[in-house]
C-alpha cells in the first residue's frame, strides 16, 4: 500500500513537472502573445481556382533576395530619351493599377495559375521615352540574372510588372518588389527582383538561361530548347 | 549462363544504370545549384534537361521489358512445348 502511494506520488511530481515544462515552453515561444497575422491570398478570381503563392519552386539562381525597399530603386536605361530613376512608391503609386489571372509555366514542368496586379511596362516606358531603334528590353535583376524580351511583345501584350499576386505584396522569395508577368513565355522570362529595364538595339541578346541553351524566343508553344 | 538469363541480367543492369541517370538528370534540372558545381560543370541544367527528357521511352521500355520479358516466355515456351508434344 505504502509501495503504491509512493509510485503515485512520483508519478504526479513527474506530470507535474511535465505540466510546468509544458507552460514554460508556451510562454517562451509566445503562444499567449498577439501577432500579425499573415497577409491573406485570394485563391479564387472571377470563377477561376488560383494556385497558392506557396505552390512555386524555389529555382532561382542565387536563392531568394531581401531588396531594402528604402534604398531600392527601378532604372530604366539605354535607348531612351530620358533615362529615369523611380522608387517603389513612385512606381506604385504613380502608374495606373491592372489586373489579370495568368499561368506561369515552368520549364521543370510544374505551373502556377495566379491573379498578378502591377503597372503595365509600356507605360514605364512612354515616360522614358524610347528612341526609334530600341528592339529589345534587357532586364536585370537584383541576383544579376537578366532576360530580354522584343519591345513589341511588351508593348503589344499589356505586359505587367506585378508588385502584388493574389491579393498580397510579393514576398522576398516571389521577387519582391516586381516581377515580370512575361504571359505566354516561359518561366525563365518571369524575371524577379528587377531592378533595371534597359532599352537595347541588340536583337541578339541573351540572357542568363537563354546563354545557356534555352530558347530566346520562349513561347511556349515551342520547344524551351535553344533556337 | 543460357541465353534467356543473359538478356535478363542485361536488362536489369540497364534497367538500373538509366534510373541512376535519370535521379541524377532529374535533381540536375531542379537542384542546379548544388548538381553542376558537384559534377564539375559537366552535367549543367540545360544538358541534364535533354538528357532526362530523352530518357522517358526508353525508361519506359525497359520497364515493360523487365517486368513482362519473363512471363512472356514463359508462355511463349509452354506453348512450344504443348504443340511439340
Amino acid at each position: 500500500m505504502k509501495k503504491a502511494m509512493t509510485g503515485r506520488g512520483i508519478l504526479f511530481v513527474v506530470l507535474s513537472l511535465v505540466l510546468v515544462a509544458i507552460i514554460a515552453y508556451g510562454v517562451s515561444t509566445g503562444c499567449c502573445q498577439t501577432e500579425g497575422l499573415a497577409p491573406v491570398e485570394v485563391r479564387e478570381y472571377e470563377g477561376v481556382d488560383l494556385s497558392s503563392i506557396n505552390a512555386f519552386r524555389e529555382n532561382s539562381i542565387k536563392g531568394p533576395q531581401e531588396i531594402d525597399v528604402e534604398s531600392y530603386a527601378l532604372k530604366i536605361t539605354g535607348l531612351a530619351t530620358n533615362s529615369t530613376s523611380y522608387t517603389y512608391d513612385e512606381v506604385v503609386s504613380r502608374y495606373q493599377h491592372y489586373r489579370k489571372v495568368v499561368t506561369l509555366d515552368c520549364v521543370e514542368g510544374w505551373s502556377v495559375t495566379i491573379l498578378w496586379e502591377g503597372v503595365l511596362v509600356r507605360d514605364l516606358l512612354a515616360e522614358a521615352e524610347p528612341l526609334a531603334n530600341a528592339e529589345v528590353l534587357i532586364f536585370h535583376a537584383y541576383d544579376g540574372y537578366t532576360t530580354s524580351l522584343p519591345i513589341d511583345y511588351v508593348m503589344d501584350n499589356d505586359i505587367l510588372m506585378a508588385y502584388k499576386m493574389n491579393d498580397v505584396i510579393l514576398p522576398p522569395e516571389r521577387g519582391f518588389p516586381f516581377q515580370l508577368v512575361a504571359e505566354s513565355k516561359w518561366g525563365y522570362k518571369w524575371i524577379k527582383w528587377i531592378t533595371e529595364i534597359e532599352l537595347s538595339d541588340d536583337a541578339s541578346y541573351r540572357g542568363y538561361w537563354e546563354s545557356r541553351g534555352y530558347s530566346n524566343s520562349a513561347d511556349l508553344e515551342e520547344s524551351f530548347f535553344g533556337d | 549462363m543460357t541465353n534467356q538469363q543473359l538478356v535478363r541480367r542485361t536488362i536489369h543492369w540497364l534497367l538500373t544504370v538509366l534510373v541512376i541517370i535519370y535521379l541524377l538528370t532529374g535533381f540536375g534540372i531542379t537542384q542546379y545549384r548544388i548538381v553542376e558545381p558537384l559534377t564539375f560543370g559537366l552535367l549543367t541544367k540545360n544538358l541534364a534537361h535533354r538528357i532526362h527528357i530523352n530518357l522517358e521511352i526508353p525508361f519506359i521500355v525497359l520497364l515493360v521489358l523487365h517486368i513482362w520479358l519473363l512471363p512472356l516466355l514463359k508462355r511463349f515456351k509452354l506453348k512450344h512445348l504443348s504443340k511439340n508434344n
